[in-house]
């Protein structure tokens, strides 16, 4: 197929995203939420198709607007196979997503302009489209300041909540600061270029720039990209905005957002730079290795079922960027071929995390819709009553678990097998530090698996908690749909591992050094490493389970002959049961919560008030416990102090006076008349 | 891998140690009753429990849901699909192009996941409270079986179990080697942990601050409760062939022909009683940990298991 | 033979570290006693193997003053100490079990990057040893660091000790007769001089607790 036949299906996905945007011409609520609707499938599909051709060998797109923006030097956009994966995972997960969010907003429409919405739905849309196809670095600044600006307007669609507005506010500080980095790595790496700087301007220039520039423009990025993407320490936004944005919004944030930072890493460090010196790769797997423990174990405490899983993306970004710097460690020590298997690892991580996380907040939307309560411990019982939702966040809790035979298994097992010719190595340092790394991937899979049996088994199962717990209602037809195709998605991708891997090491063939692979679209079984003899297979498990569980299913009925009877819950003999029993979240987490208490350093307040007149009878006891991040105290409370602090000082040049302010403008002017002078 | 003989291989494995899992159990039970100066049931009691059990009427809890009814058949499940990776009699196994130690692993731990969500959908305190204690272990023991895996998959090359089967009997020195044997306490730690047995839980207890296993299955009963238990003796039985047979696997057959299958049954046989009588005397020697003393025995484990990767490097 | 030989001295160095370990899992000061007599009479039982391997019969003389001294007399000294003076338990040490234990792993993988160079000049068939005995040292500093009783500094410090024993007979098969002499003779004079402290400082502040005594500098 020729190139140029790919062009119409660009201008498809772009012009559906703008059909999304239009809805904030409707005429009525309804209107704009049906269009938005349609235009993001619409869009979302055509990209999808489009990167599933690229991915498949069909060629790339380029397409060049020198005259838009002329005097910045125009814009220009290439969608290669790298950028092809991440707008697979847009298309993807957009198109649930966008029928989700159909029947979500229905009741947004009489307090919040879903016109506004329509609008910055769209522009989110479409800017995340562009960045994964940007050709050079105006484009690309472009393209994520608006998916910044508009996703910063749908996480403070809810603007009559404080906490909306607040994290809304962290969001765009962090954000900026990110770009501000963006910037700087840039400016180093376009140096003296002339123009827009194209990408492929920059990468030929890289190899003349000195290894001092090189290391600042990487860890700028890492910066940068890194605060997209919610490493720690740069993180702290995503357990503010993620929570507090609509559901479906939150789901795109997550599931596709975060990962563009990922993808600038992967864009300006492996493709422009070409890889780097070994300590990069040991970064990254540092950073990766903290942010994946800091991540699990502020999730397992969480109460929030909405902050329980953007704790969670932090801790799947963890992993993909520990995959990450295994790759860029093993490209440093001249092993190509581990390095692409870890970098392929890390890829259908990002793949994976997008369909079971999208799922996962689908999930906890619907729990929202139906009983209005984003708190764990007020849950419960909605296993009966919202069957839909429970059945498909069980589908997510597991593969995010990584317990087989789901997709989040597969990929956690790659990562897995990525790490062993590490570990195998001849040079202590690496070998060490890779099995530290194995060790802190296995801890972070054991807590995740804990931290959702949590979310799953405490939200759903038993009874209900609260009066609006035992009031809920199932989800509409457009939620529902969403979240099954996301559900199903997650056994989908477990089956069509190998050729999804197949093309995604397409994608990573010929980037930065990694050795070129052929695309093979095999409908391949079983899934075999390149450098060693392990082999798994996600069908043949999954097949076996069944086969297996069935069997057993079918004896028992031949063998047991007994009846069934339903009665009460064993309460060691009292009467009844209620939801006072049961167990908390709070309390699930407990045990784990005293064992990490060092790393929490949570504060206990426990008050005991006694009866007047004698000490031996208590009266009431009151205990209160919180768990603040602590590290976000030492690092960001003086920074937000010292901000403060200056601005204040520079307050005293507003002064009222207006003498004072021309004097300041003649100031100003004779300084530049001299600086024109001089020169 | 799917031709026929295989498959029957497969299926007289997973029927060969869905029989002999129970005697296992009964044996231990046995064992520290002796120990103990009582004289105990005999070895065959468990089966006779399985056929109590299969023939009695059950009882559901009212807020029970469909997954208090799935959750045996997915722990039943998936520990058949791990006995039908291990190596019990024959290496390599026919299904071996797909047995990832991982893997087995991992199933284990699904069945782990969903018996605390069956603990949960009742509504009990003591269901709570077990799958609460029972996902912390199953957490705090991921690192260390990670690292004694890692540890057998350096000195094989593979995480395949059949690798690492035939990698050890093609060097027979390497079997006391220091590393071998640390990796092989290390795996025995996580074996107590994760298939309940003392000093991380008592198996024959039911007073709710001592019971983890038990809790959660307190609400099964008749065919469910013959399943569940069936698959935790089933999980001993796994683990314990994963140390006989991976750490001492002469005597493992590599034909199918019957003289070969007599000697790897004996072998076998030996291996599952020295493992059971050293697990009847630590139980019988030691007391149950407090619950938060486990992570500590799991961190002598962890280490272990580090020495063990560590004790490879320097042979290089 | 040396295949056995080399088995044999990284089987001792092993065990020898994870008598070690036990110090930093129980809390138990008579765990640590007999830890540190079975410590010794692995060491002990390697000396006499280097000694027949290598050839060499001074080094069963000095097996037999090791048994004797460190394997039978220390530890009942330290016995009849622990039962006068001390609680018996260390109940909150400076660092907990699980990190130490944590810690403890990372010493030896350090011990393992600090004696690669070691090991690469060394020839003799012990040499696989060696690391083992650097992480020996390094547990035993780590001990003496992060506990809080003054018996189980002291016994820290005679781990010490054995470490230095075990990496001389590991790198050169044993020092000259004489030379081991004096280390004993100055082992022993250490330890009875803490001793003698110990029996001072409890009777004049009853306590030997560290974390307590700390409390006299202000």
């Amino acid at each position: 197929m020729n190139p140029t036949a790919l062009e119409p299906l660009f201008w498809a996905m772009c012009g559906g995203f703008a059909i999304a945007a239009s809805g904030a011409l409707a005429p009525a609520p309804r209107v704009a939420r049906a269009v938005t609707a349609i235009g993001s499938v619409a869009g979302a599909a055509a990209g999808l198709w489009l990167a599933c051709l690229v991915l498949a060998g069909a060629g790339t797109v380029s397409i060049a607007m020198p005259s838009v923006l002329a005097a910045a030097g125009g814009l220009s956009f290439h969608l290669d196979r790298l950028g092809a994966v991440f707008l697979a995972v847009i298309g993807g997960v957009t198109i649930p997503v966008a029928i989700y969010g159909f029947g979500y907003t229905g009741g947004y429409g009489r307090r919040y302009s879903m016109r506004w919405m329509s609008l910055q739905t769209g522009a989110f849309l479409l800017s995340m489209s562009l960045v994964v196809s940007a050709a050079n670095v105006l484009t690309f600044l472009l393209a994520w300041e608006l998916m910044a600006v508009a996703s910063w307007l749908l996480v403070i669609t809810e603007h009559d909540r404080p906490d909306a507005v607040r994290g809304g506010l962290w969001y765009l500080a962090m954000t900026h600061m990110g770009l501000l980095a963006l910037l700087a790595a840039f400016f180093l790496l376009g140096g003296d270029q002339a123009g827009a700087w194209p990408f492929d301007a920059l990468r030929d220039g890289a190899a003349r720039l000195s290894p001092g520039t090189r290391n600042a423009i990487f860890l700028l990025a890492l910066l940068g990209f890194g605060s997209k993407a919610g490493l720690v320490p740069v993180h702290v936004w995503l357990p503010r905005a993620h929570p507090a944005a609509p559901s479906h919004v939150s789901a795109l944030m997550s599931a596709v957002m975060v990962k563009l930072g990922i993808y600038g890493l992967l864009r300006v460090a492996l493709d422009l730079l070409g890889g780097g010196p070994a300590w990069w790769g040991v970064l990254l797997v540092a950073a990766g290795a903290v942010t994946a423990l800091t991540g699990v174990l502020y999730a397992l405490v969480d109460d929030d079922l909405k902050r329980l899983l953007a704790y969670s993306t932090v801790e799947n970004v963890g992993l993909i960027v520990l995959g990450t710097g295994a790759g860029f460690l093993f490209l440093s020590l001249a092993q190509p071929t581990a390095a692409a298997l870890a970098f392929a690892a890390a890829l259908l991580h990002v793949v994976n995390h997008a369909a079971f996380k999208g799922v996962l907040f689908l999930g906890a939307g619907a729990v929202l819709h139906a009983t209005g309560e984003r708190d764990i411990n007020r849950l419960g019982g909605l296993v009966k009553r919202t069957p839909w939702t429970a059945a498909t966040f069980l589908v997510g809790a597991l593969s995010i678990a990584a317990l087989p035979p789901f997709n989040g298994f597969v990929s956690e097992w790659l990562l897995f097998q990525s790490f062993l010719p590490g570990v195998a190595s001849s040079r202590a340092s690496v070998a060490v530090l890779l099995t530290l790394g194995v060790g802190a991937l296995a801890l972070t899979g054991g807590l995740a698996a804990a931290t959702f049996v949590k979310a799953f088994g405490i939200s759903f199962l038993a009874m209900p908690r609260s009066p609006e717990a035992a009031n809920a209602h199932e989800a509409g037809w457009a939620m529902r749909a969403g979240m099954v195709m996301l559900a199903l998605a997650c056994p989908a991708l477990a089956i069509l591992t190998v050729p999804v891997l197949s093309a995604i090491g397409g994608a990573l063939g010929g980037v930065g050094g990694l050795p070129a692979s052929s695309t093979t679209f095999s409908l391949g079984v079983i899934l075999e490493t390149p450098h060693g003899l392990a082999r798994m297979s996600p069908v043949a498990i999954m097949a076996v389970l069944a086969a297996a569980g069935t069997g057993v299913w079918l004896a028992m009925r031949l063998v047991s002959r007994g009846s069934r009877r339903i009665d009460d819950t064993w309460g060691c003999g009292r009467i009844g049961q209620t939801s006072r029993m049961e167990y908390t979240s709070t309390a699930f987490a407990e045990p784990l919560r005293r064992i990490f208490g060092e790393l929490y350093r949570p504060t206990d307040d426990l008050t005991v008030t006694e009866q007047p007149g004698s000490p031996y009878h208590i009266q009431a006891i009151s205990y209160r416990t919180e768990l603040h991040p602590w590290f976000e105290r030492g690092i960001y409370d003086p920074l937000v102090r010292a901000t403060q602090a200056a601005a204040s000082r520079v307050r005293a040049l507003q002064s009222g006076s207006v003498n004072a302010y021309l004097a300041y403008i003649v100031l100003v002017l004779v300084v530049l008349l001299g600086m024109v002078i001089g020169f | 891998m799917f031709d026929v003989a295989g498959i029957a291989v497969e299926i007289g494995q997973a029927l060969l140690s869905l029989a002999l899992a129970p005697a296992l159990v009964g044996f231990i039970r046995w064992l520290k009753a002796r120990m103990q100066n009582r004289r105990g049931a005999p070895i065959w009691q468990p089966y006779a429990e399985l056929r109590k059990l299969f023939r009695k009427d059950m009882v559901v809890s009212r807020q029970a849901s469909w997954v208090f009814h799935l959750a045996p058949f997915v722990i039943f499940g998936s520990t058949i699909v791990v006995s039908l990776l291990v190596p019990v009699l024959v290496t390599p196994l026919p299904f071996n192009a797909v047995a990832d130690l991982f893997a087995v692993v991992y199933l284990l731990l699904l069945g782990t996941a969903f018996l605390a969500l069956a603990g949960l959908d009742t509504g009990s305190a003591f269901g709570g409270m077990g799958s609460s204690r029972e996902m912390t272990i199953a957490a705090i023991s991921e690192p260390a079986i990670a690292l004694a895996i890692l540890s057998l998959a350096l000195a094989a090359g593979s995480t395949n179990l059949g690798e690492i089967a035939a990698r050890t009997i093609a060097r027979p020195s390497s079997a006391l080697s220091p590393g071998h044997v640390m990796a092989f306490v290390a795996l025995f730690i996580v074996m107590l942990a994760e298939t309940g047995r003392l000093p991380v839980d008592n198996p024959a207890t039911h007073l709710e601050l001592t019971m983890i296993h038990e809790a959660m299955i307190l609400e099964y009963s008749g065919p469910y409760l013959a399943l569940v238990e069936w698959a935790s003796w089933l999980k001993l039985f796994v683990f314990a062939m994963l140390a006989g047979n991976l750490f001492v696997p002469w005597g493992l057959a590599t034909s199918l022909a019957p003289a070969a299958l007599a000697v790897a049954f004996a072998t076998t046989l030996v291996k599952l009683v020295v493992i059971a009588a050293g697990v009847a005397v630590l139980e019988t020697r030691v007391a149950k940990l407090r619950l938060f003393r486990v992570p500590e025995l799991l961190a002598v484990s962890f280490v272990l298991g580090l020495l063990a990767v560590a004790s490879s490097f320097s042979l290089r | 033979m040396q295949g056995v030989f080399s088995q044999v001295a990284v089987m001792g160095s092993s065990g020898m570290l994870l008598c070690a370990m036990i110090v930093l899992w129980r809390r138990g000061v008579a765990a640590y006693i007999s830890a540190f007599m079975w410590q010794s009479v692995v060491l002990g039982a390697l000396t006499a193997a280097v000694g027949y391997f290598g050839n060499d019969p001074q080094l069963y003389v000095v097996a037999v003053l090791l048994f004797g001294i460190k394997a039978v007399a220390i530890p009942k000294l330290l016995r009849r100490v622990s039962q006068r003076f001390t609680a018996g338990r260390e109940s909150a040490p400076y660092v907990n079990t699980a990190t130490s234990l944590v810690v403890s792993g990372l010493l030896v993988l350090l011990a393992y990057a600090a004696a690669r160079p070691l090991e690469a000049v060394a020839d003799a068939p012990t040499r696989a040893g060696m690391p083992l005995a650097m992480g020996l040292l390094f547990i035993s500093l780590f001990i003496i660091i992060s506990r809080k009783l003054a018996i189980t500094q002291v016994i820290g410090f005679l781990m010490l000790e054995n470490a230095i024993a075990l990496l001389a007979v590991l790198a050169t098969y044993g020092v000259p007769l004489i030379v081991e002499l004096g280390v004993f003779l100055d082992a022993l004079m250490g330890f009875l001089v803490m001793q003698i402290f110990l029996y001072d400082i409890h009777g004049t502040f009853s306590t030997t607790d560290v974390d307590v005594l700390e409390r006299l500098k202000h």
